[in-house]
């Protein structure tokens, strides 16, 4: 035993090093994609499929070069990782995401010409990788760089202000804008049709879903049997539940003309309003009963030490405590019935949902993503709104909001 | 919250749950053996039509199909989803936790409906495209509950286990995963009944499984189509679901006398 090792040994070995491989592995992915995969292809109409481009073809050697440069840049951050380096990364993620839109400006320019109005350019495999995981390494340096959601949200509204900018100057040719072009009344009566739908089936289930779990709490007995129930709506396939909507509703409006003046047949949006709200009812009802049961019966009791009468209790302590939870139920309704009103276009109630089965029927590509895509934007809108409001309720809301995602 | 854990702890109490897997399987093969002999009942459904009992496939095969690109997808996504959450939570890859968790989270607000008709435009018609679909989006409840099942063991159990001389092998086999197996359970539950419920929708996309009859009787207005194909689903879930209901059950069971 000599001195020396008593000493800390220098520790400048390799494992000291430590990247952030998660960005590494994103930023190569990326880098793979554009090179190798096909960035957009060109079709002469809407049904043929395309001729396929690769990243130079696309937009020329300085475009190709100015992309692979920022790239190259964020994978040597990733390499020494520091808090300005995530920074400077976040600026250069978002860079890449604004420049996205004026990629496929350059390549409409460059592939297509002016007298072939017909063609239309689609976005390739590389383009949807290169957004996937651009969003990705977001997420990632959101979490490293512990972003507000205000601050994260404002930036991606800025994001998409930015595309939406340039969809209405530069994109004439673009396959998504032509096939909303075409059909563009019908689908902004689709969205709205769609928008309908959610919020009356979720509207129609906050107020059952009330009624019920307050019912459940007066008769413990009742609990169990509607749970089952709830339960086992839940586990029918939404197709199935639309499907067998269909006849008990078509007799009842041959049965009484009133209904059918009404608007109400076997198809049409009311099965599918019905199916939504069976469908809504468990998530709806099973978080109102919990946000109810949670609160303190100490709270509850100091409330009655004040003298306040029991109609007081609930609505001035009861419900506001409960808010948070009881809006958890909201938000998953509401996603979950932002899905399902896609598949009840089936059963003609119209709906964006309709887009998706056409366009699949027609093999039209452009038609589904129509139809999916804001589908989608709708339920990551809801999600995160309600998600907002619920963190804004939350009793102790100052003590948390500086971090919570 | 995660809706598949709060579903089990209010569901229905006692013995008698038992037999629910018995009484479904039952009515199933009532209905895939009965409706071709049952012309006369569905006849009263739809007396106008020249055709009542599906004839395009019998429903054993549509529901043999149907069974096959679930449980394709759900092996799939049962080995990937699990291994995936156990290689996160190890500390070779912890680095890729937090966004693992994130997207697992976020990408259960995607409506299925959404990702598969995301899934053709890049895969093509036919069965492949659904059995993706299917995987990618039933990956997410199961990475999301192990991840939440394995961070959930308690830490002084997991030190007390390296004490007495395990290795990081036998923590994991031993004392990890049988902890968290009821909660990976429940997000295996909700991956494969999502899945029979978004596999039908995949009728649309050219897959032949049983959401085919509900889709024709839709479209030719035949209401006896959609009968037999939606109670042969309705009841294809049901049994799967209360399956998987049963063996929760004598797992908790299990994981509490001994």
């Amino acid at each position: 035993m000599s001195l020396l090792d008593a000493l800390p040994t220098p520790q400048v070995s390799w494992r000291q090093w430590r990247p952030n491989r998660v960005l590494l592995v994103l930023f190569s992915a990326m880098l793979a994609a554009i090179w190798l995969l096909d960035v957009v292809s060109v079709s002469p109409n809407r049904i043929v499929s395309g001729e396929e481009a690769g990243l130079i073809e696309a937009i020329g050697w300085v475009g190709a070069l100015l992309v692979s440069g920022v790239m190259l840049t964020l994978l040597a951050l990733s390499l020494q990782p520091s808090h300005q380096g995530y920074q400077v990364a976040l600026v250069g993620v978002s860079l890449l995401l604004l420049l996205l839109p004026f990629g496929l400006m350059v390549a409409s320019h460059r592939l297509i010409s002016s007298d072939t109005p017909q063609a239309r350019l689609n976005m390739g495999m590389a383009y949807w990788l290169m957004l996937s995981l651009l969003l990705l390494c977001w997420i990632e340096l959101r979490l490293r760089l512990t972003l507000s959601r205000r601050r994260s949200t404002l930036m991606l509204l800025g994001v998409l202000l930015v595309w939406g900018v340039c969809a209405i100057l530069g994109l004439d040719s673009l396959a998504l804008g032509q096939e909303l072009r075409a059909r563009d009344d019908e689908f902004w009566r689709a969205l709205r049709q769609h928008v309908t739908l959610v919020s009356a089936s979720v509207a129609i289930s906050i107020g059952l879903g009330l009624t019920l779990a307050m019912l459940m709490r007066r008769y413990a007995k009742c609990q169990k049997i509607a749970f089952g129930v709830l339960n086992f709506l839940q586990t029918i396939p939404s197709i199935a539940l639309f499907g067998l909507m269909l006849g008990p509703l078509a007799w009842l409006a041959a049965q009484w003309p009133l209904l059918s003046q009404l608007g109400v047949s076997g198809i049409g949006w009311a099965p599918a309003l019905l199916a939504l709200v069976a469908y809504s009812l468990l998530p709806m009802v099973r978080n109102t009963y919990i946000a109810l049961e949670q609160v303190s019966p100490e709270t509850l009791e100091a409330a009655r030490g004040m003298g306040m009468r029991n109609s007081q209790r609930f609505f001035q302590v009861r419900l506001p405590l409960a808010l948070p939870v009881l809006l958890e139920g909201i938000r998953i309704t509401t996603v979950q019935a932002i899905g399902l009103t896609a598949v009840a276009a089936l059963i003609g109630a119209g709906g964006l949902g309709a887009f998706i089965f056409q366009g699949l029927g027609q093999a039209a590509m452009d038609m589904v993503l129509l139809g999916a895509l804001p589908i989608l934007m709708l339920a990551l809108i809801a999600d995160a709104g309600l998600g907002a409001l619920a963190d804004i309720l939350r009793p102790n809301a100052t003590a948390q909001s500086g971090d919570s995602q | 919250m995660n809706p598949s854990v709060g579903r089990r702890s209010l569901g229905l109490h006692g013995a008698n749950r038992a037999i629910w897997p018995a009484v479904w399987f039952a009515l199933l093969m009532l209905c895939v053996w009965g409706f071709p002999h049952a012309d006369g009942v569905l006849r009263s459904l739809e007396p106008d039509a020249n055709q009542v009992v599906y004839q395009r496939a019998s429903l054993a095969s549509l529901l043999l199909q149907h069974l096959f690109v679930v449980s394709v997808a759900a092996v799939v996504t049962i080995v990937g989803g699990v291994l995936a959450a156990i290689a996160v939570t190890r500390e070779g890859g912890r680095d890729f936790l937090p966004m693992v968790a994130q997207v697992a989270s976020l990408g259960q607000t995607f409506p299925p409906v959404a990702v598969l008709a995301l899934a053709v435009p890049a895969l093509g018609f036919g069965t492949l495209p659904i059995i993706v679909a299917l995987v990618l989006y039933g990956m997410l409840p199961i990475v999301r509950n192990t991840l939440g099942g394995l961070q959930d063991v308690d830490k002084d159990i997991k030190s007390a286990a390296i004490a007495m001389g395990m290795t990081p092998w036998q923590v994991l086999r031993q004392v990890e995963l049988p902890l968290a197996a009821p909660v990976i359970l429940a997000g295996i539950r909700t991956s494969v009944t999502i899945n029979i419920s978004t596999a039908a929708i995949g009728a649309t996309v050219g897959a032949r499984n049983l959401g085919d009859p509900i889709i024709a009787g839709i479209v030719n207005g035949n209401m006896a189509y959609i009968v037999q194909g939606a109670l042969t689903i309705a009841l294809l879930a049901l049994t799967v679901d209360s399956l998987f209901e049963r063996f929760q059950e004598r797992l908790r069971s299990r994981l509490y006398t001994s």
